[in-house]
């Protein structure tokens, strides 16, 4: 599918990428927020860090000055990096007004999203929760004394629902509620999960089930799957006069003395690949493996010592 | 700007000579090929045609063996769900982790289904593991389908002797290839080095055809029920009024394929190994993927370290330059490249994936200008990476660390 992107969003990530002026790449040293978001694994990660002018009577008063990341990501996640960056310094926000930035205004500024990049945005406002998160850390501010609860620790304490993207049930109840994602494919766009293996989708707990939970039950069509013939039971084997392993130490022995002895005159060995039922397979190693004019006489040669020393219903095949 | 197309593994511009070919049956002789009167004998006869010169061009094979499709997975599907039907006694089905979806998918289908389908690995370069195809085969194994060449690495697999193996441990097992990526680059003789092959499969639009048309290749005697019901076309074995057009088509397109093979490949060898040559000087931490097995001549996927392939794509379209990549932001899952992951290619360097396939229309200014363009395309995303130290021009050290890793970690993210 082609690029489907607004002319702000190819704007912003160019001028990124070429490192115009008024660009915010690049971290801050010792910065008063520091948040990431995501990693190399998952395809992409964004690293988000910001400065304060201090108040030194109230911290709540602190301005952010100045915004910068680092991303890992595809056009549109660089774009969203922009996007925040850009938000920010122009709002002229303390971190806690700075928190009212959402997804949503981050895909307004960048003129829209394509559905499928929504995560992109997502991924700028999770990283900036982090980093305010991490302000209010260090300025000693608890943000729950003003209504605001940003700890991380429901993401980690939760029954794992998304494997692929190691996102949990509350992390995504949460998200489903805030974002108003409908379908799992909202889910996906929004914050990627269920959107790799496709495992967690329908299972018990799963994101449909999750859905469910949280918007109630929803009419479904199910869709009729064509019927394939059915497989019958494999039929027994006739019993073998010998174990397996018995067999198979019996084929060792007889390479042993009667074949590996002449390959290795010519420089050549062999080893055994696998058995199934009376077929030998048999892989040549050394001078053996490289001429190609003599693998059928030792293919035979092989063959001919199995059918005298160890049952006549023997076949080579060479691997 | 200019159009420089390197991804031709996705698709192939319709060569002038098969427009020819095809123009008269889209303008004037439309008549439908079955039908008795003197005016479809022009098509008829030129269905005919087509089929002796596939089959003829494939290693001289019989033209009833040749059946016309509408593309490869319609050609793969029939082979898969056409062998199963005809042979409701077995239940186990020997692929690869790295076939294209139109077997990959399929095969995991039909696991979901109650078949047992064994995946074979394949190793960091991409190369069957033949120790574990042979001890895969079992006395109930109905299929085994393996690619013939990789459409993302390009890295060819030994149909000859895996398909030998097959038959010499249980002819009754039924040995299918996908060679979409190889005919008219490979030479396939199914009378000699692929003689064990049942069922081989391709499409015209990968070898200078247009899209929409593909032939299965259906060994005389193999047993393999019809998988579009409704229609005598194709001796019962395909329903459906003839792509007369195209069927001329993707006969020429192979007639041309054979035709310029010698030279096609000497010049496509040497433009792909210039442009490989220089970028790994050009570019630090660049893996090639598939370097060190055989190679389709055409490929070159390479793999950038820390960097999105999508943000890559996007800067080589600026320049007016298609290539495609095995990211997850560009394949409609978020996962990347099922190929990459199978063989081990490390995750700080499997989302910068990019594959540039060239074709007989490739020109030494166009690689010139990846090679010029290029180098700088990476590190202008290495600078946005937090993974890279653009002072050192160097991983992080943080970043050094994963170099190795190719285990999907569980972060929360």
């Amino acid at each position: 599918m082609t690029w489907n992107y607004s002319k702000k969003t190819t704007d912003l990530f160019m001028a990124a990428v070429q490192g115009k002026p008024g660009t915010h790449l690049g971290e801050i040293e010792d910065a008063d927020g520091f948040g990431e978001h995501g990693s190399m694994a998952c395809g992409d990660a964004l690293r988000f860090t910001f400065r304060t002018d201090r108040n030194t009577d109230d911290p709540l008063k602190d301005r952010i000055t100045e915004a910068r990341y680092l991303t890992f990501g595809c056009t549109s996640a660089i774009a969203a990096s922009e996007a925040l960056c850009c938000l920010i310094e122009e709002g002229n926000f303390t971190p806690v007004e700075a928190l009212k930035i959402t997804n949503q205004d981050i895909v307004n500024y960048l003129e829209g999203l394509p559905q499928a990049k929504i995560h992109c945005s997502v991924m700028g406002a999770e990283a900036l929760e982090a980093a305010v998160f991490n302000w209010a850390q260090k300025r000693g501010v608890d943000l729950t004394l003003l209504g605001i609860d940003i700890s991380r620790e429901e993401q980690e304490e939760g029954r794992l629902v998304c494997t692929c993207f190691g996102l949990t049930e509350p992390y995504i109840e949460r998200k489903i509620e805030e974002l108003e994602l409908k379908t799992i494919a909202d889910i996906t766009n929004a914050i990627k999960a269920g959107g790799a293996c496709m495992a967690c989708h329908h299972t018990p707990g799963g994101l449909q089930d999750i859905l469910t939970k949280v918007w109630g039950k929803q009419p479904t069509a199910f869709k009729e799957l064509p019927v394939l013939p059915m497989a019958r039971e494999v039929r027994a084997q006739p019993p073998r006069e010998m174990s397996p392993f018995k067999f198979a130490k019996l084929v060792e022995t007889v390479l042993d003395e009667h074949v590996r002895p002449q390959l290795a005159t010519d420089g050549g060995d062999l080893d055994i690949v696998d058995i199934k039922d009376q077929v030998v397979y048999v892989g040549m190693k050394g001078a053996c493996a490289d001429c190609a004019g003599s693998t059928r006489t030792i293919k035979m040669m092989v063959e001919q010592a199995l059918k005298d020393h160890v049952d006549e219903r023997i076949r080579v095949v060479q691997v | 700007m200019a159009v420089i197309y390197l991804d031709n593994n996705a698709t192939t511009q319709v060569a002038p000579e098969v427009v020819e070919a095809i123009t008269p049956f889209l303008v004037g002789e439309y008549f439908n090929p079955s039908s008795m009167y003197e005016a479809a004998r022009g098509p008829a006869d030129a269905v005919v045609a087509a089929r002796k010169t596939v089959a003829r061009l494939l290693g001289q094979a019989r033209p009833s063996e040749i059946l016309f499709t509408s593309c490869a997975t319609e050609s793969n599907n029939t082979a898969v769900f056409g062998t199963i039907a005809a042979n409701p006694e077995r239940r186990h089905i020997v692929t690869t982790a790295v076939e294209h979806p139109a077997i990959f998918e399929v095969s995991k289908d039909l696991e979901r289904r109650g078949f047992e389908v064994d995946f074979i690995p394949v190793d960091t370069q991409g190369r069957l593991d033949i120790g574990e195809f042979v001890r895969a085969l079992r006395p109930d194994t109905l299929l085994v389908s393996v690619m013939h060449a990789n459409n993302e690495t390009g890295v060819i697999f030994p149909v000859d002797e895996l398909s030998r193996i097959t038959k010499e441990t249980d002819p009754s097992i039924v040995f299918h290839t996908d060679a979409t990526q190889s005919v008219g680059k490979l030479p396939i003789d199914l009378r000699g080095s692929f003689k064990h092959v049942d069922l081989l499969s391709f499409s015209g639009h990968k070898l200078h055809a247009p899209k929409g048309i593909g032939a299965l290749y259906i060994h005389r005697g193999t047993r393999c029920r019809p998988f579009l019901l409704g229609g005598h076309q194709e001796d019962g074995r395909r329903g459906g009024t003839e792509n007369v057009a195209f069927i001329a088509g993707i006969a020429r397109a192979l007639e041309l394929a054979t035709e310029s093979h010698d030279e096609d490949v000497a010049r496509i060898t040497a433009l792909r190994n210039r442009l490989q040559e220089e970028l790994v000087a050009r570019i630090p931490y660049l893996e090639v993927n598939g370097g060190d097995a055989p190679r389709l001549d055409n490929t070159l996927n390479i793999a950038c370290h820390f960097i999105e392939g999508e943000g890559i794509l996007f800067q080589l379209s600026e320049h007016g330059i298609c290539a495609s990549s095995g990211s997850a932001c560009t394949s409609g899952s978020l996962e990347p490249s099922h190929v990459l992951r199978a063989m081990n290619v490390p995750f700080s360097a499997v989302h910068g994936s990019v594959r540039f396939s060239l074709s007989r229309y490739t020109l030494d200014a166009e690689i010139d200008t990846v090679i010029e363009v290029f180098p700088e395309i990476v590190a202008s995303l290495r600078r946005l990476s937090p993974y890279w130290d653009t002072g050192r021009d160097a991983p992080t050290p943080e970043a050094r660390e994963m170099l190795e890793q190719t285990e999907m970690p569980q972060s929360p993210a």
